[in-house]
Order: C-alpha cells, then structure tokens, then sequence
C-alpha cells in the first residue's frame, strides 16, 4: 500500500546536493538579464519617464514600461493595479496607471546584456514624480482624507465588507454574567521563503509565451499573463521548476507577468534569446504580499458556567494598495473570529482597508490565524475571568456534528475538534512538574535572579476550511496513462498540474495514483505543472492539493484502467473533480454554509519568561492535529513541524517595520524568522488521523493548521507565567517589557 | 551587485603594508573574513577602487599565550577562538562572545581585527576585549603604535586608524587567579542576531575588596564604551546588593541607546540595567 508509507521525496537528494534546478538556476544559452523597477514612492503620480538615457546604457536592450501593455490591469479576484504605473497608456484597463500606490509598484523592466548593463540601465532611468499624500496605516485611512483607489467612485478606503447579524445581542448581554472586551492588533508576516523570485521567459518553439517560475497554481498564473497582454491563454505556457517554497507568497504576480512582456518585447525585436531576471532578497521582501495586519475590536459575554451567549466585532483589515486576496482572506477572518464555538448572538462587522503600503494576502491560514489570536485569547480570557479550565471552558461551547455556526449552518460533516482537544489535554496531563523538577535550566548563559524567571503554560485550538470556499467553482484535474507490454499496466505517468512547492506534491500524486493503480510508487512516472501537458489543478493553498488531486487521481486511475480493459494502448483517463459547492454568506446577515470540509488543530505550550529581560522560551510544546489520513507521514510530520516553527516566528521574532509606507527591515538580519536555536528541544507532534468523511481515502489537509492557535497559546502562556495579558504581538523582548513595566513589573 | 574593484593578494606583511600606502585613487582596503565588508559593498555603502586579501599571511592567524599575556593575530577567526583551550583560561569572556557571534559560516570567517575595524557599536568581541584591557597594534610603512582598544574608537563608525595601518595584534595582560570575566548579550532570537545590548565585566577581587572592575557596553552608544564612573563606584569597595544596583543604574547613564529596528532606547538602557547587575552579582559570587 503507497497510502501511509514513509516515501522519500523524488526531489530530496537534488535539494541536497544543488542540482534541483530553481528559476534562478536554469542553464539557458545566451540569456538576456532583467532588472525590474520599483517606483520607491508610496503614494505619488508619475509626470514623466524618459528612457533615453537608459536606452543608451551600453548593453541595454530595450525596455519595458506601462506603454507595451496591452491590458494594463492585474488583479486575483479584481483588476486594480496596473501591472506598470507609467504615464503612456492604461491600455483598456478602467485602473488609471500613472500612480503609484506601493513603494514596489513596478515601473519598467530594463532588458540588458548583463545584470551590471540592466542595473545600470535602471538607474539612468529619469522619472518625475508628483508626490501624493502618503495612507500609512488603518487610523489614516479611515478618515479618508485621501483615497487610495479614488476612481472606483466610493467616498473611502474601505472596499470590501462583510456582516454577520445574528440573534438578539439585548438578549445576549442580558444573559452574559461576564464580558471580556478587548482590542487586539495582529503583525504583518513576511513568507521568508528560501528562495526569492526568480523568472525565465521565452517565446517557445509553438509560439507560446512561455515563463519559468515558481508559482502556486500555472492555469492562475497563465491567465492573469493572458489578460495583460490580451492574447488568448493557450497562446501562454507557465511551467513550473523547483520551488522554493511559497506559503501563499507566490499565489499574487510578481515577475508573471512583465516577464512575459520582456519575452514578447525581445521577440518582437527579432531577437530569439531567453531573458532571465533573479530578485535579492531586499527586491523579495519589498516586492511581494504580506500576511495582513489587522485591528480587531472585540466584547464577548459568557455565563457563568462559561457558556459564550455573545459576540460582538468590528475587524478592520489593511489590506494595503491592492486587493490581491483580501476580499477572501477577510471573508474567512470573519467567519472564524468565534472559532469553533457556538454563539447564539453574534454582530460582527469585517472591512478591508486600502492603504498605501505593502498589499496583504495570501499567507498560511488565510485570514484564520488573525482571527484564531482574536478568538482563543477571549476563551482564555473568559476561563481566567470565570476561574475555569480552559479545556473546560472550551469542552462547554464546542460545536459538534449539526450545530449551527455563527453563519447559521452547521460545519461540514466529520467534525472532530472534540477528539483533538482531548488529546491535546491528555498529552499536557504531566505538565504539572514543575520545569525545575525536569531539570529545565532556560537562559543558561546568564544566572538570573531569583524572581526573574517565571514558568506558565496557554492553550488554542482552532480550524481551518479546506479548499476554495464561500462558494468558489473549486476543481482539479488529472491524467493518468498506463503502460506495459503485456495483459497487465506495469507502469503509469501521471499527468498534473499541481505545484509542489516544497510540501512534496508530486511524491503524495505518485503515492495515491500507485495506490489507486496498485503498482509500486517507483512504477509511477510524472509529467507535472506545465499548462502545456496538465489540466487545471487549482491552487497549491488552502490546504486543498492533497484533498483535491486525490479525489482527481483517483477517479482518473478508474478511467485509465477502464480504457486499459477496453484495449487503448496508450490506455489514458482524464478526470475533472468537481466537489460538493459552497455558499457565500448572505451580505446582510452572514447566513450561509461556506466551506466544504474543514482540518482541527489544538496546541499547547510550556514557557519560561524572564520578566527582567522579557526574553521566552518554550520549553515544550505539543501540536494535535486532524489532517485525516496522512498519505505520506513522513512528509506531514515535517510540514507540520514547519508550520508549528512559522507559527512561532509569527508569534515571537518576526516583526516587519513599515514605516511612512515604506518597510524599514527588508533583510533577514533585520527581519527574524526562527533560527535552529530557536526551535523548541520538546516539540510534539501528534496526528489523529480520523477519516474525513468527503475526503479521498479520508484524507482531510494539513498545510495551514497549526499556524492557527500558536500565538493564543502563547499570550496566554504568559499570563499565566505574569498574570499580564497582550493583546498584540510579536512577543519581542521590547514589546514585553513594555507591557510588563505597565503592569508594574520592574 | 558587487561593483568592479582590484583585487590584490600579497603574501608577506610588507606587501600589505606598501598596497595600503599605496596613494593612488582611494586608499586600497584591508579584506580578512570579509563578513562585513563585502556585505557593504555590495550594498554600495563602501565602494574601495581596491582590496587587498590577508589571507595569504598565515602568521597574521593565530592565538598566542605566554607567561603574561595574551595576543591574537588579527586574522584569528571567531571560531579560533572558540575552539581555543588556552582562551577558556585566560579570555573566557571572548568565548563567550565567540559562541553569540552571528550563525556558523559567519563565525568560520569573521576576524577579530575586521570586527574592530567595521567599528559598529554591536561588535560583540569589542566588549569582552575592552573589559580585558585589551590593546590594538597598529602597523604601516612607518612604523608601529600600540592604542589601548578603549581610546580606539572616537565616534560613530571613526577610529583613530590611518588608512595606511593595519591593525595587526591584538594584546592583553593575563588575568590573575581571583578574577573573573564575563559577557552576555541580549538579541532577539538565539544565534545570528545583532546584538540589542552587550555587556561585559571584569573583576578582581583580594581580601573581600573589588581591586579592578571593568564594564564595557555593546550597542548602546555610538560606539562600544566602558562605563567608568559605574566602575570606580566599585572599586575599592565591598559590594553590596544596593552598591551592584547602584553602579548598574550608573552604567545606564552612561550609555546614550537610540530607538532602531531591534529594541526601543528604554529597552536598552533597562537591558544594561539587568545585565550589568547581574554580570557583577555573578562576578562578585563567585571571588568570594
């Protein structure tokens, strides 16, 4: 059986040894170098660019601005940036393409004989810029003194809203013994993916435009090219190569798209060279997505035997200069802010915010873990109020099987979140020693004082939708061709185009299409994203790859051995997945079934905090998840790890400056992420496997939900170590002390 | 991008000392580990016509202990240090230092004189060395000197180096039996993190009365400085709980800490607080 066994990655030993072949590292015969430019102003109108003097930079080829596009609009779910700001030419697009509203907006692509000769190119470029008034943040933009999107008619920089209208919330404060009102304010992330973007593109020996990238889903990719240069999308190829790593970062366009302008704009000059453009890490950090921060106003009432009878919000999300995918990361922050829990009264108001800096989207959790901070660290605010467990407290309100959520309907079938935080409770049981009895010696390096060193320990749970929700046409296809010389298929290629974007996709296809076929994995062969040779497989997020391709893979496998039975030789079978649809919630009051099947994460953390130096360190931690059956355990083990280390680095290190619209640490030695060091000695890891009942051999998902209720735990970790709470984060030792000296511990 | 530049790479100390005389253009720039300056180069902070590589001059690596002192060559790499026994002895604060010294691959590289010379109030050797007493041998055409590490820096990112003089020693007297030395650094993650606050102490005790106290402060001034009227509180003295706070409190005012990307100014002048006062606490307990 190929379900369950611990395959090794196809694509282990090249990472090791560097011979995976990355964007960057593709051999090509003569390359022409690209240098993209950023506008570096966060909020201005361009007056003017002239290119003359860069078009005579020795080596300089040509250069591409806002006049060689044809279409020059881009947007995932709504067209509302230019794909070049400049002054000549918005072709049909109704998004104005002279302002700047991100200090990375692009502004030309310089095409040159060398990186040196583009570099130089850019910066001979002469533009005039006429300022405009810069939106830093939520408070600025509310007051809407300057709109950041003004010709889309609407008197404010909020552009998208969500409600939920639920019960009576008279009723709910009347029956509520205790209220818990805060307001929390979640960071930024940065993906702080191994490997910055890189791109090849070329006109390929069909005609095609054809780009090299990393990216998360090539059909989404193709298009989005195809509409900006107005040319069918079977006149486009993407094809992805190795990547390294994405997290959501990769699902907006960065080089997509003026790469493929590059590709035509060389071609048209009879040149038939390949073009080539690696950003650094600084070109990274500025010039993709973050995860959104966001502000969170809240007052929950709870009886008092810890039953939640209201929820009252208001979210504000900044969604920085684009939509990107605010509009669906903000509708599942909103349907998560009361968690798994049921609420009979409920008024919560979602809005995502236009500001002039980095846009917000796709992130690892997708708008889940705001609101999973927003959500447990009431729960545990109520147990602390109320004197209760907070695995009672928790037990009290979960939802089960039918229950409607606070959107009306019930969740998905196969709810387990129960199982999951029992489990959790039992692994934590022996938690009760002390840290001095296990001989736990935190902040080795440096005696503390007696008092300094507190321990305490927090709890979160949550869940995360799998798969494109809130009534999305979500699909996936595969191909599957047998082959052998005899009555019996000894050997099969499967054909898809899913990314793998370091989850080890392609391995997990291989496994579930030999299972499906019988064969041994090594019999199974891959031909994999190229929208050349694969059908559209949906996105590599949501953590919908698994879920979604084995439902593909193995209905393609039936198809295939059917022909087989029929004689075809090649025997192929070619599957369309369709599932069950969603619904959108109802604009006015919410009501709807949104998701299609869900994942249940809880964690538990140990800490020790030193109060005098507000440094943390976990001493141990357990992640329960629910992830269904786990096609490849070995691979689970280490995304969950991974996840439960990003959760982390979101919790306690990693804190973007972004400062006048301008990010002020775009280097990782500004920007922390986790380091070995920093990785818990006692990390747990626990998968209870219990069958989703929609889902292709019970598989449910496992990529985004332990970034979920990691910064909950934490915070209430602390509390329990200081009896402070913090309603923000990262933990930074600045920021810690800072509430702790407010509290009145020096 | 690396701009172009000359790249030299003279084999004897003579040879480096010539190229770096050397008048024409911009003077040519001493490369050892290269952890800093390279990085600024390709940043365009720093843009030398041309680079003169030491590590072709193997008597410049090496870590030299006699009766009285101690030398390091300038090209002794952070890892040299933490890899020396003899150091443990006799330096063991520098250890330490060594051991919250960037990642791995920066630690194999990094020198101890590039990390005197890039001159960065976050150095984290400068501390431990300064708290040593520590002394800088500086070498051109025209002979030698010897400035006490302490009177080397004189301002943010200025030293009192010529450009024709490479530092090529750095020196300090062995420590007696009933002293100790210490650093610790705050950061905000565990390993290759610049250092928010650093301190290191020296302290030497006879008879129940602090003869020699040293503090010297990392990041928390435009340079790394020694906090001399918090050690001449102590000095002389038997130290006391309320005395330890008190020239902790005084080390604060010392320092002049700025707001950046790591940690507010509060912060670090709350770090130099606590890290002063329990380095001396430490210090203090174990000579008597």
């Amino acid at each position: 059986m190929s379900i369950g066994a611990r395959t090794k990655r196809f694509d282990g030993p090249s990472k090791v040894d560097g011979t995976a072949l990355y964007p960057g590292d593709i051999p090509l015969d003569n390359p022409l170098h690209a240098k993209v430019v950023f506008s570096n102003r966060p909020h201005a109108r361009m007056v003017s660019m002239d290119t003359s003097s860069a078009s005579a930079v020795p080596g300089v080829v040509t250069i591409v601005t806002a006049a060689d596009v044809p279409m020059n609009e881009y947007g995932l779910t709504m067209f509302d940036q230019p794909v070049l700001v400049g002054v000549d030419g918005t072709g049909r697009s109704a998004v104005p393409s002279d302002i700047s509203r991100w200090e990375a907006d692009q502004i030309a692509v310089v095409i040159a004989e060398s990186i040196e000769a583009a570099v130089a190119g850019a910066e001979a470029l002469v533009v005039a810029w006429e300022d405009l008034p810069i939106v830093p943040d939520i408070d600025a933009a509310l007051t809407g003194d300057t709109l950041v999107h003004g010709y889309n008619g609407k008197p404010t920089n909020v552009f998208y809203d969500y409600k939920i209208r639920r019960g009576n919330m008279a009723e709910g404060w009347a029956a509520a013994d205790v209220v818990v009102e805060a307001t929390y304010e979640m960071p930024h992330q940065e993906h702080a993916y191994l490997q910055p973007e890189a791109a090849v593109s070329y006109i390929d020996d069909e005609g095609r435009v054809t780009v090299k990238i990393a990216g998360q889903w090539i059909h989404e990719d193709r298009e989005q090219i195809a509409h900006a240069l107005d040319i069918p999308d079977d006149e486009v190829r993407v094809i992805y190569p190795a990547i390294g790593g994405a997290f959501g970062g990769r699902e907006d366009m960065t080089l997509q798209i003026v790469m493929a302008l590059a590709a035509r704009k060389v071609h048209a000059l009879g040149i038939d060279r390949p073009v080539r453009s690696v950003w650094n890490r600084e070109e990274s950090i500025l010039g993709h997505h973050k995860r959104h921060r966001a502000r969170v106003v809240t007052k929950w009432g709870a009886t008092f035997d810890g039953k939640i009878v209201a929820v009252d919000a208001d979210v504000y999300m900044d969604a920085g200069a684009y939509n990107y995918t605010s509009n669906k990361v903000l509708g599942n922050f909103h349907v998560a802010i009361a968690g798994p829990y049921a609420v009979p009264h409920v008024r919560i108001d979602s809005m995502a915010i236009y500001t002039t800096t980095v846009p917000g989207g796709a992130f690892r959790g997708f708008g889940a873990p705001q609101a999973g901070f927003v959500c447990e660290s009431q729960i545990n605010k109520i147990a602390d109020a109320l004197g209760l467990d907070p695995y009672e407290v928790r037990r009290r309100n979960l939802l089960g099987e039918g229950d409607p959520t606070i959107t009306a309907r019930p969740l998905p079938i196969g709810i387990t979140m129960e199982q999951v935080l029992e489990e959790c409770a039992t692994r934590t049981d022996t938690w009760r020693e002390s840290a001095a009895e296990r001989d736990v010696r935190p902040f080795a390096s440096l005696p503390p004082s007696d008092s300094a060193v507190r321990t305490g320990t927090g709890i979160g749970i949550g869940f995360k939708n799998v798969g494109f929700s809130f009534g999305f046409p979500e699909r996936c296809e595969a191909t599957i061709e047998l082959g052998g010389d005899s009555d019996e298929y000894d050997s099969a290629t499967v054909f898809h185009a899913g990314a793998d974007v370091g989850q080890g996709a392609h391995t997990v296809f291989a496994q579930m299409a030999a299972d499906a076929l019988g064969l041994p994995v090594e019999a199974v062969g891959r031909e994999m994203s190229d929208t050349a040779t694969s059908g559209d497989s949906g996105s590599a997020s949501a953590s919908r790859l698994t879920w979604m391709a084995g439902h593909a893979i193995g209905e393609a496998a039936a198809v295939a051995q059917k022909a087989w039975g029929d004689g075809d030789r090649p025997a192929r079978g070619h599957y369309r997945y369709e599932p069950p649809s969603s619904e959108m919630i109802d604009p006015d009051t919410g009501e709807g079934a949104p998701f299609i099947t869900c994942g249940y994460v809880a964690e538990a953390v140990q800490l020790a905090i030193d109060v005098e130096t507000g440094h943390i360190e976990i001493l141990r931690m357990v992640c329960v998840t629910d992830a269904g059956r786990v096609v490849n355990p070995l691979l689970a083990e280490g995304q969950i790890e991974g996840a439960v280390i990003q959760a982390l680095g979101y919790t306690l290190t990693e804190r973007l400056v972004v400062h006048d619209g301008r990010i002020t640490n775009p280097r990782l030695s500004g920007y922390l992420i986790p380091g070995v060091a920093d990785i818990p000695r006692d990390l747990e890891v626990v998968n209870l496997e219990l069958p989703d009942p929609q889902g292709p051999w019970g598989i449910r998902g496992i990529a985004e939900m332990p970034m979920i209720p990691c910064a909950p735990a934490v915070i209430a970790a602390v509390h329990d170590a200081t009896g402070v709470w913090i309603d923000e984060f990262p933990l930074t030792p600045d920021l810690v002390r800072k509430h702790l000296r407010a509290a009145g511990i020096t | 991008m690396l701009s172009g530049f000359e790249l030299d790479l003279p084999d004897t100390l003579v040879g480096v000392l010539d190229l770096i005389a050397d008048g024409r253009g911009t003077p040519a720039v001493p490369l050892a580990g290269g952890t800093s300056l390279i990085v600024d180069m390709r940043a365009r902070r720093t843009m030398p016509n041309a680079v003169v590589w030491l590590g072709k001059i193997p008597e410049l690596r090496g870590i030299q202990v006699t009766q009285d002192h101690v030398r390091l060559g300038p090209c002794t790499t952070v890892s040299d240090i933490l890899n020396s026994d003899e150091l443990a002895g006799s330096g063991v604060s520098l250890v330490r230092a060594a051991e919250a010294f960037g990642g791995q691959m920066v630690r194999n590289a990094a020198t101890v004189a590039g990390n005197i010379a890039c001159n960065s109030p976050a150095s984290d050797l400068v501390p431990p060395l300064m708290a040593l007493d520590a002394e800088v041998i500086l070498e051109s055409r025209s002979g030698s000197r010897t400035v006490a590490l302490d009177r080397y820096f004189t301002g943010y990112k200025e030293d009192v180096r010529r450009t024709d003089e490479l530092i090529t020693g750095i020196s300090w007297k062995r420590q007696e039996e009933s002293s100790v030395d210490l650093f610790h650094k705050l950061a905000r993650r565990k390993g290759d993190a610049i250092t928010v606050v650093g301190v290191a102490v020296n302290m030497a005790v006879s008879d129940g009365t602090c003869m020699r106290a040293r503090i010297a402060l990392g990041a928390v001034a435009p340079t790394v400085l020694r906090a001399k009227r918090a050690e001449s509180m102590l000095e002389g003295e038997t130290l006391t709980p309320g005395l330890i706070e008190a020239a902790a409190r005084q080390a604060t005012e010392e320092a002049s800490p700025i707001d950046d990307v790591r940690a507010s100014a509060t912060y670090r002048r709350h770090g130099i607080q606590v890290l002063t006062a329990r380095l001396l606490t430490q210090a203090w307990g174990r000579l008597t």
